[in-house]
């Protein structure tokens, strides 16, 4: 009965204010503010070499576009600290029964393999919300783009490109959850709150180095199977300079990425369910 | 007889050490059903497996008619395996509604009634992280109740109870029995309370079942005479092995039909008996005596006196 399993998890996690506050409020908020002191500073600075320059006040006059906020939004979806700040949910949602022994309350409720999709399909939701308060703050980003240096503002959609739009966002929110189901897995493996949350941290700050400086130390191409395979992070990358379309993607490139994210969401979920199923749920 | 257990050759190792040995159940349907035993006797072992939480090494058992692990089977049952804990952001109120969602939706109304009925109507707003070890029982008893089960499973329930709330446990628990035809198996190292309560007992040692059935008839065989007499190396040599020394007298453990021929032998061998009277057993004799347990410095087991 995966609706029960749903039901109960999403409710556990609704009255879970850390983890929705990490995973949800968190990172839009930083982002807001962040973004905010990064507009005030560089416009004092900014404005310090207009003047030197003695530039004429209608170049900073260009109106601020609100409706790209929607292509920022899809294309940063998955940035490095929201995926980091949604492990705080992930270890929460996936290691919580370990954590505090409540296995032996729910797992004679129900069977084991909707246990766990219902706690995907919660942190489903999660990234949905995440992304979404993302949207909210990539508009108020550029309000504030707006207002910090006195330019108008517009909504013009001509250059949107819904199909783009929605690819990339389908591509950051895969991302997001992917992330997320390393953090099932180290959970249902080792038992542990603690290595849900840094054995995915680890693995990524490792593919991020492999992904960035150490690949071409190592002799590996962005474009071969095994870079593409084993960092999720650089296929995710392919895949959405693919859909941009901004350069054209070497053959078979866009398979082997696609290839990747569909095997990192994959192979952690039914590893998981598999060890889950044959796993003693009690401390002895 | 119905039952709603049924074990066969049920064992559960850790490395080297057999938690359950071959054990082997009927737990028949209605009453309240005691499990003793001492600690590492595998009381919690056994639960946890009945409730699919740990899979048995070797051996099976059906639970309500199902395999161990079957979800429709396991979610008739209610439990409560020792202390139980709960998400500490959650309050009380809030912990019974995830698992009634968990179990398919529980009414709010039966929530409320459950809450009262284990005396944390005014506490059920508040967090768990804050309860004593007594409102976690209770809710945790709320918890393995509010769902209706058919069986239920309390292991420990009155541990960390104040006296007047184990008096309530104990009423609720017969109720439950007597009144909603449930069947509570109870798990508890209050001899006293399992007395009270329990119709039949299994009593458990090294992973296996040592005796098992109706109180009254597990107390009633455990009847020993207590002789004062003298000589008492005499006498001691006249009865043999069904004598043990009890401070300054004796304790023969002989059934009441051959209690005279015991009394006779004893006077023919030239014993003087001044003092002869049953001590019943109580449970605590039969579970001290069947686990082989004998107190302390090695005395005998205690009885509860009676004439006789």
């Amino acid at each position: 009965m995966l609706v029960d399993a749903l039901k109960s998890e999403a409710y556990r996690v609704s009255r879970n204010r850390t983890a929705i506050f990490c995973s949800v409020v968190l990172t839009p908020l930083l982002f807001v503010f962040g973004g905010l002191a990064y507009l005030l500073m560089t416009k004092a600075k900014g404005d310090a070499l207009a003047a030197k320059a003695n530039l004429p006040p209608e170049m900073g006059n260009q109106p601020v576009n609100l409706a790209e906020a929607f292509g920022f939004a899809a294309g940063n979806g998955a940035n490095g600290v929201l995926l980091v700040f949604m492990l705080l949910a992930a270890a929460a949602v996936y290691a919580g029964d370990y954590r505090w022994e409540t296995w032996r309350l729910i797992s004679a409720r129900n069977a084991r393999p909707w246990l766990i999709l219902g706690k995907i399909g919660v942190m489903k939701v999660l990234a949905m919300i995440a992304m979404l308060a993302m949207l909210i703050a990539s508009f108020l980003f550029f309000i504030s783009q707006a207002v910090v240096a006195g330019r108008p503002m517009s909504f013009d959609l001509s250059d949107f490109n819904l199909v783009e739009f929605l690819l990339t966002w389908l591509l950051s929110y895969i991302r997001i959850v992917q992330y997320g189901l390393i953090a099932l897995l180290a959970a249902v493996v080792s038992r542990s709150l603690l290595a849900a949350l840094f054995v995915p941290w680890a693995l990524g700050f490792a593919q991020g180095l492999l992904g960035g400086p150490l690949l071409p130390i190592i002799g590996w191409a962005p474009t071969d199977w095994a870079s593409q395979l084993l960092l999720p992070g650089l296929a995710y990358d392919t895949l959405k300079a693919a859909v941009a379309g901004d350069t054209p993607a070497p053959d078979g490139l866009v398979v082997k990425a696609i290839t990747s994210l569909v095997l990192w969401c994959v192979v952690p979920v039914a590893a998981s369910i598999a060890w889950f199923q044959r796993q003693d749920l009690s401390k002895e | 007889m119905e039952t709603v257990i049924e074990i066969r050759g049920l064992t559960k190792t850790y490395g080297t050490v057999k938690a359950l040995d071959g054990l082997t159940l009927s737990i028949p349907r209605g009453g309240v059903y005691g499990i003793l035993g001492p600690n590492g006797a595998g009381k919690s072992t056994l639960f946890r497996t009945l409730l699919g939480l740990i899979r048995p090494t070797e051996g099976e058992a059906t639970v309500m008619g199902g395999r161990i692990g079957d979800p429709a089977a396991t979610r008739r049952m209610g439990s409560m395996i020792e202390t139980p804990r709960f998400p500490p952001f959650m309050t009380a109120r809030q912990v019974l509604v995830w698992l009634g969602h968990a179990h398919g939706g529980v009414a709010s109304s039966d929530i409320e009634a459950w809450l009262k009925r284990v005396g944390l109507t005014e506490a059920a707003d508040r967090r768990v992280r804050g309860f004593s070890v007594g409102m976690l029982q209770r809710l945790g008893v709320a918890a393995a109740l509010m769902t209706k089960p058919d069986l239920v499973i309390l292991d420990e329930p009155t541990s960390g109870m104040d006296p007047p709330g184990i008096q309530e446990m104990r009423a609720l628990i017969r109720s439950l029995a007597d009144d909603d035809g449930v069947t509570v198996i109870l798990a508890s190292h209050q001899l006293q309370e399992v007395e009270r309560v329990c119709d039949r007992v299994a009593i458990f040692n090294k992973g296996k079942v040592i005796t098992e059935g109706r109180v009254s008839d597990l107390t009633a065989s455990g009847e020993r005479l207590r002789l004062s007499v003298t000589p008492l190396a005499k006498a001691m040599a006249v009865l043999g092995e069904k004598a043990a020394l009890d401070g300054d007298a004796l304790v023969a453990a002989v059934p009441r039909a051959e209690a005279p021929a015991a009394i006779r032998a004893l006077v023919e061998a030239g014993v003087d008996i001044e003092e002869a009277r049953w001590i019943g057993a109580d449970l605590e004799d039969v579970f001290m005596t069947e686990t082989g347990w004998t107190g302390v410095q090695g005395t005998p087991a205690k009885g509860t006196d009676h004439a006789g």
